[in-house]
């Protein structure tokens, strides 16, 4: 895991063959704001990559460039080895891309919808048919097949949306910010839909501010700070960038001098009884455990209870954010 | 190709979607029917006069306000972008948007013509003449509204903006007043103005005779507009369709 303005250049050349998205030096600007300066990453075939970053980060403007709505001002973004701007048609064959607002039409059917969709990629009448089916049995919408579009449930049109976007069978698919305003069972389905769309082998390139989802379900996760990339990994690894002293709280069974615990322990940094327990801090917590096993058994007292508080993904998420260095002054 | 047949689905959907609707067709002919009756229940022996024009109206405000309505909705309602994510040219979108539109004030117009034909024993000289009329009005209408739709956000701004082309022209293009009776200042304006073309060519359709003489000068002007409508429209596409 780094903190850089460059990440995953040079994993890049490494895995060529793997990867699907690439992009180098993405900049983009609205007039005198810079949504994006120099932006570069890159997603590998059947991963799921969340796209993370507060609002007005570039998030949303990383993927209509990515998709073809909207033009770069420099950089390269290629999908598949396909420069979008060279080659639209050819890019959108390869793409699905699901946008944070629905933008099914709302007096279609739903099957029609999808019909619709396979029409315009081309799809001939009998794939099409298949497809429909498929779909909409596989998004439990099978019995809303003859329901217009503006007539189903939030959660329903998200599904239907996610499944316009796969008619084709894309590679690929974007995701931006799928589960927002969506209730917590219809966001867990549809979470799961997601789990199953990249067992297919698709490759996921979702935004989310919901960071538990992004924790869960992201092979691995990219910061983007004021149109700059400041931190790309695994999860586990952005959260332990910034771990701080975790605290282990520990119940023994019998009384221990705090000297010779301190003396047994020696990753331990500072040591505090509360309310009868142990409050121990540590960067190691894992070394520390060993440690006070040793000690206990050596003591002949028994360990009862052992708690942990650590940084997660969130705290994580936050330090980044506030952390300055990372996100150089965008020109505005 | 592949992009024509994806053009004609564009067009395919929208005609389910819009055009094909009962009350946009009614709407459609119920302004120029009411017209064109009042007109004949006044003087049945001169309505023959303003019918080229009428027709060519109906064309006019059909066309260019349908084209300009259903893309500045789609815009607003987001599904204009679910077609730009589709792996169709910009090309294809605008072919697929004018076939519709096109077809459209097409039935509308012949819907009309074949009423007045019908029911006040409007003649119809050269029947493919006017078919061509027809056909060149409904696609350089539907153009110009497609032009209008990608250069505003909002449906009354498209319609105001058209306004500000639709009405002035039907005083100069010979639509309730012939050609050779406008004033002298006017006759250059006249020229310049699509309609003008149309509304001749539609003429000759009816009654075999036009302020040109003949139809080959409204039809190569006409094929003039379209083209330029065409080139225009999708160097405006091009530019202003993306988000």
């Amino acid at each position: 895991m780094r903190q850089t303005d460059q990440p995953g250049v040079d994993k890049l050349t490494k895995d060529a063959a793997k990867v699907i998205i690439q992009v180098r030096g993405l900049c983009k600007s609205y007039g005198e704001t810079r949504a994006l300066e120099n932006v570069a990453f890159a997603v590998r075939e059947g991963e799921i990559l969340g796209y993370l970053g507060p609002n007005g980060a570039g998030k949303t403007t990383t993927i209509n460039i990515l998709c073809g709505l909207l033009p770069r001002d420099a950089g390269e973004a290629t999908i598949r080895g396909i420069d979008i701007e060279q080659d639209p048609v050819t890019v959108k064959e390869q793409i699905g891309v699901v946008p944070e607002e629905s933008n099914l039409y709302p007096e279609l059917t739903s099957r029609r919808n999808l019909e619709y969709i396979g029409e315009l990629y081309g799809l001939s009448r009998s794939t099409r048919g298949l497809r429909t089916d498929e779909l909409l049995e596989s998004f439990d919408l099978a019995d809303k097949a003859a329901v217009c579009f503006q007539a189903l449930s939030r959660g329903m049109k998200r599904r239907l949306t996610i499944a316009a976007a796969l008619v084709h069978s894309p590679p690929v698919i974007f995701l931006d910010e799928p589960t927002a305003g969506l209730d917590v069972p219809s966001a867990r389905a549809l979470i799961s839909l997601i789990r199953s769309i990249n067992r297919d082998g698709t490759t996921v390139f979702l935004t989310t501010h919901n960071l538990a989802v992004a924790e869960s379900l992201c092979d691995r996760v990219l910061i983007l700070v004021r149109g700059h990339v400041v931190a790309e990994g695994k999860a586990a690894e952005v959260r332990q960038r910034v771990a701080k002293p975790g605290t282990l709280w520990v119940v023994l069974s019998g009384q221990v001098e705090q000297e010779s615990l301190r003396t047994a322990c020696p990753l331990i940094k500072s040591v505090a009884v509360v309310e009868g327990r142990w409050c121990l801090e540590t960067s190691d917590i894992h070394g520390v455990l060993t440690q006070i096993s040793t000690f206990a058994e050596a003591q002949g007292v028994r360990v009862l209870e052992i708690n942990s508080d650590t940084a997660s993904f969130e705290d994580a998420f936050m330090t980044i954010l506030t952390d300055k260095s990372g996100a150089p002054e965008v020109k505005s | 190709m592949n992009q024509m047949v994806r053009a004609l689905c564009i067009s395919r959907k929208d005609i389910e979607s819009y055009y094909g609707k009962p009350p946009l067709i009614t709407w459609g002919l119920l302004f120029p029917a009411v017209l064109m009756l009042a007109v004949y229940i006044k003087d049945p022996q001169t309505y023959l006069a303003i019918c080229p024009g009428i027709i060519a109206m109906t064309l006019l405000f059909g066309n260019t306000s349908m084209a300009a309505i259903v893309v500045t909705f789609e815009k607003r309602s987001g599904t204009f972008q679910r077609l730009l994510l589709a792996p169709v040219t910009c090309r294809t979108i605008i072919l697929g948007k004018a076939i519709s539109a096109a077809a459209y004030g097409m039935a509308s117009s012949l819907v009309l013509t074949l009423g007045l034909v019908a029911l006040l024993g409007m003649p119809l000289e050269h029947p493919f003449v006017f078919a061509v009329g027809l056909l060149l009005g409904a696609i350089t209408f539907s153009l110009l509204g497609l032009i209008a739709s990608v250069v505003v956000r909002e449906v009354f701004e498209a319609m105001t903006l058209m306004n500000f082309f639709r009405f002035p022209i039907l005083f100069i293009s010979g639509v309730f007043v012939p050609l050779a009776a406008l004033p002298a200042w006017a006759k250059p304006v006249a020229l310049v103005s699509p309609l003008t073309y149309i509304v001749e060519l539609l003429r000759y359709g009816i009654h075999g005779q036009s302020y040109f003489g003949g139809f080959w000068i409204p039809v190569v002007v006409s094929l003039v507009f379209a083209v330029v409508s065409w080139i225009v429209g999708e160097r405006i596409f091009q530019q202003r369709a993306r988000l």
